[in-house]
C-alpha cells in the first residue's frame, strides 16, 4: 500500500471512529510496541503501522469493511495487556491495530443465575468493581494482573486461581459475538436464538459450536462474550500437608488429583520446604545436576536436614462444616496412605475476606498462596514478580502425574544447560502448576531487557529450543506471543500437520483476503502462504 | 553464587515470595486532593503506585517498590507526594514506559486525564506538605 492509499485508509477509519480514535507515527504507535518483546528493536519484532478504536460493534462491522475492501490486516487487541505473550503487538507488520478498549461496558451481571456478560475493554478491575459496588454476592476469578480483559485472556486461554471449572477462563465462558471477515455479525449458541434468554447458560445451542475458533485464533473479532462466575462461597480455609521422601510425591499428586476432580479443593500451591536450602551451594548444585539426582540423594539431603521433601497448600471454599469437612477429608485420606505425612491447619474465615486476611496477617505458616488471586481480587501487585524490563513465558502442558513432573525436571534442566547465563527455571525442586483443571503446567519465563540484545537473543534462543525439548516429550505449549506461534504450532503435528491445514481451508474460505490477525495461533491465510 | 542467585529469581517468578504477616495499615497516610483527577489515578495508576501494601507479604505496592529502590529516600516513593510530576513529565512516562512499567495508549488513557492526574497530584503533594508543616 502506498502513502496515498494508507491516507485515504486513515481516513475512512476516521470517518467511522472519528478523528480522536485513530492514531499513526511513532509516537503514537510506541505504546503498540511489546515492551516485553525480546526481540525489542531488532529487525524481528513486529510493528503495526496504525491502531483504531471503535465505539461499539457497528463501528468493528465498518472497520472490518474498510479493511477487506482495502486488503489491510487487523489485529483486533482487547485491553492490550498480553504481555510476556506479545503484549498489543501484531503478527504482521504494518498491521492496524483494532483497539477495543473503548468497548468497555458491563452489560449485565446476573447474582441469582451467577453470569456476567461484557465487552473487550472491560478489565477484571472493572467487572470485580462493578460486583462489589452492586453488592452482588459473586465470584470472579481473574488472573495475575487485574488489568487485563476477561475476553481477552479468555481468548488467549488464561488461567485463574478459584476452583477448577472457573480456573480455565475460554472453558468458563458461555456465549459469544463476533464480528466475522465479511462484517457480519455473528452470536454463538443460544445468542443465536432471537428471544433466547439462555445466551449466558448454555453455550451450544444447536449444532456446530464455533466458539472454539475464536480463541488463539484469528476467524473474527470477539465483541462481547459471557462468563460463568462463582456463587461468593461462604468460606474459605487453608491447609498444608507436607510427605518426606522424595518419591511420595507421586502419591501425593494422586490425592490432589482425587480431591480436585471431586470438587472438594480449589487451586492448590505445591512446593518443597527444601527449597530452604537453596542457600546452600553443594545442595543447589545436587538440584540442577545433569541427569538429576537420584531419590536416595535427595532423601539423604532431606533427613540431614530434618524437612520433608514436598508440600501441598489446598484451598478450600464452601460452607464453613464443608471446608472443614473436606478438610479432614483430605487430611485423613493422604496421612492415611503416605507414612510420616504431616498437615498443619492454615487460616480460615468468612467471605468477603477482609484486608488483614488478604494480606495473610493471620497465616500460621509460611504461606506460597497468594491470597488476592485465590479469592478472585484482582491486583497488580503480583508485576514485583517482572524482572528487567519484562520476561516471555513458555508454559508446557504435562500429564497431572508425579513421574511426568521428575521427567520435566531432568529434561528441560538438562536441555537448559545450554543456556547457562539463565536461572535453573527446571531442577529437581520444581513443582508443578495446576491452573489448569486436568493437567500441570511448569513455567519459563526468561527476562528481557531493553537495553541488551545479547541477553535477549540467549532468552530468545532458549524459549525456541524449550518448545522443541518439550514437544519431543509430548509437552506443547498452551499460549505464545506472536514470534513463537508458528513455532508452537508446528509441534502440533499429528498427520502432517492436519490441525493447521484444517484451519487453514477454514480460514481461506471465512476469510479469504486474510485480513483478521494474519498468523495469530500459526494460521496463515493463502495471500501470505504463498 | 549465580546458581543462588538465579534460583532467587525463579523464586519470585513461580510464587514462593512467602507470605508474611504485613500490618496493611502500616503505610504512610495520605490526604488526598478533591479533584477529578482522583479517580482516574486511583483507576489507573494506584493499583500498582499507590500507598497500600503490596500483595503476600509486600511491604508496598510493585510501582511504589521500584521507585522507593530508585530514589533511596532522595523522592518520596509515593506519586501523590511527589511535587515534581508535570503534565509533560507524567506523559512522557505513561506514553514510554520505564523499565518494567509498560507504556499506556491514548485508548486506555487520554492526554486530558493525564493532565488531570498530574493536576490532582500536584495538588495532593501540595496538600500533604501543607500539614506536614
Amino acid at each position: 500500500m502506498n502513502a496515498a492509499d494508507f491516507a485515504a485508509f486513515l481516513s475512512e477509519l476516521r470517518s467511522v471512529a472519528g478523528a480522536d480514535w485513530v492514531w499513526s507515527g511513532e509516537a503514537d504507535m510506541f505504546p503498540y510496541r511489546d515492551s516485553f518483546s525480546p526481540v525489542w528493536n531488532t529487525q524481528q519484532e513486529r510493528h503495526a503501522s496504525a491502531a483504531v478504536a471503535p465505539a461499539d460493534v457497528e463501528q468493528v462491522s465498518q472497520i472490518v469493511r474498510i479493511a477487506r475492501r482495502r486488503r489491510v490486516p487487523l489485529y483486533p487487541i482487547s485491553t492490550g495487556k498480553n504481555f510476556g505473550y506479545g503484549g498489543p503487538s501484531p503478527n504482521v507488520n504494518g498491521s492496524v491495530v483494532i483497539d477495543l478498549k473503548r468497548m468497555n461496558r458491563v452489560l449485565e451481571v446476573n447474582e441469582p443465575r451467577a453470569f456476567a456478560l461484557v465487552e473487550p475493554g472491560v478489565s477484571y478491575f472493572d467487572l470485580y468493581r462493578h460486583i462489589q459496588d452492586n453488592g452482588l454476592k459473586l465470584m470472579i476469578d481473574c488472573p495475575d494482573p487485574g488489568w487485563g480483559s476477561p475476553i481477552g485472556n479468555a481468548l488467549e486461554r488464561g488461567i485463574g486461581y478459584t476452583m477448577p471449572y472457573f480456573r480455565d477462563h475460554f472453558g468458563a465462558h458461555c456465549g459469544m459475538e463476533v464480528v466475522l471477515p465479511d462484517g457480519e455479525v455473528m452470536r454463538t449458541g443460544m445468542g443465536a436464538l432471537p428471544g433466547a434468554e439462555t445466551w449466558q447458560e448454555y453455550p451450544y445451542g444447536f449444532g456446530p459450536d464455533p466458539s472454539g475458533l475464536f480463541a488463539q485464533g484469528n476467524f473474527g473479532i470477539v465483541t462481547k462474550m459471557g462468563f460463568r462466575l462463582l456463587p461468593l462461597p461462604e468460606h474459605y480455609r487453608t491447609g498444608m500437608i507436607t510427605v518426606p521422601r522424595r518419591r511420595d510425591f507421586v502419591k501425593l499428586v494422586e490425592h490432589v488429583n482425587y480431591l480436585s476432580d471431586s470438587g472438594l479443593i480449589g487451586e492448590v500451591e505445591y512446593g518443597s520446604p527444601l527449597s530452604a536450602l537453596m542457600s546452600n551451594p553443594e545442595f543447589a548444585a545436587l538440584t540442577t545436576k545433569r541427569g538429576g539426582p537420584s531419590d536416595a540423594e535427595m532423601d539423604a539431603a532431606a533427613s540431614a536436614a530434618g524437612l520433608h521433601s514436598w508440600q501441598v497448600e489446598l484451598q478450600i471454599l464452601g460452607p464453613e462444616a464443608a471446608t472443614l469437612a473436606n478438610w479432614n477429608f483430605a487430611k485423613d485420606r493422604i496421612l492415611l496412605d503416605i507414612p510420616g505425612a504431616r498437615a498443619i491447619a492454615g487460616e480460615h474465615f468468612p467471605l468477603p475476606a477482609t484486608s488483614e486476611q488478604l494480606h495473610h496477617v493471620e497465616q500460621p505458616y509460611r504461606s506460597r498462596i497468594k491470597r488476592h488471586r485465590s479469592l478472585g481480587v484482582p491486583s497488580l501487585g503480583e508485576w514485583q514478580i517482572v524482572r528487567d524490563d519484562g520476561h516471555v513465558g513458555f508454559f508446557p502442558v504435562m500429564p497431572r502425574t508425579g513421574e511426568a513432573v521428575f521427567e520435566a525436571q531432568r529434561v528441560l534442566g538438562d536441555a537448559m544447560k545450554e543456556f547457562p547465563s539463565l536461572p535453573a527455571f527446571f531442577n529437581a525442586l520444581t513443582t508443578p502448576l495446576m491452573w489448569h483443571t486436568h493437567t500441570f503446567q511448569m513455567v519459563f519465563a526468561p527476562s528481557i531487557k531493553h537495553d541488551d540484545a545479547e541477553h535477549n537473543a540467549v532468552t530468545h534462543a532458549a524459549m525456541k529450543k524449550c518448545v522443541a525439548v518439550a514437544a519431543e516429550h509430548g509437552w506443547g505449549d498452551y499460549r505464545a506471543a506472536p514470534i513463537y506461534q508458528d513455532d508452537v504450532a508446528n509441534t502440533y503435528s499429528f498427520n502432517n500437520h492436519i490441525l493447521r491445514r484444517f484451519h487453514e481451508q477454514l480460514k481461506d474460505s471465512i476469510d479469504p483476503d486474510g485480513i483478521i490477525a494474519p498468523g495469530r495461533g500459526g494460521i496463515w491465510p493463502r495471500r501470505f502462504r504463498t | 553464587m549465580r546458581t543462588i542467585l538465579a534460583l532467587a529469581s525463579i523464586a519470585a517468578f513461580t510464587g514462593a515470595v512467602w507470605a508474611q504477616a504485613v500490618d496493611p495499615t502500616d503505610r504512610p497516610q495520605i490526604v488526598r486532593a478533591d479533584h477529578p483527577g482522583q479517580v482516574i489515578f486511583e483507576r489507573q495508576c494506584a493499583p500498582c503506585h499507590g500507598s497500600g501494601p503490596g500483595v503476600n507479604g509486600a511491604a508496598m505496592l510493585p510501582g511504589t517498590a521500584a521507585l522507593a529502590a530508585r530514589y533511596q529516600g532522595a523522592r518520596p516513593a509515593e506519586l501523590e507526594l511527589r511535587d515534581d510530576l508535570t503534565s509533560a513529565a507524567l506523559r512522557l512516562f505513561v506514553r514510554r514506559g520505564v523499565g518494567e512499567m509498560p507504556a499506556f495508549r491514548k485508548s486506555e488513557l487520554t492526554d486530558s486525564e493525564i493532565d488531570a492526574m498530574a493536576e490532582y497530584i500536584a495538588a495532593t503533594a501540595d496538600l500533604n506538605s501543607q500539614s506536614a508543616r
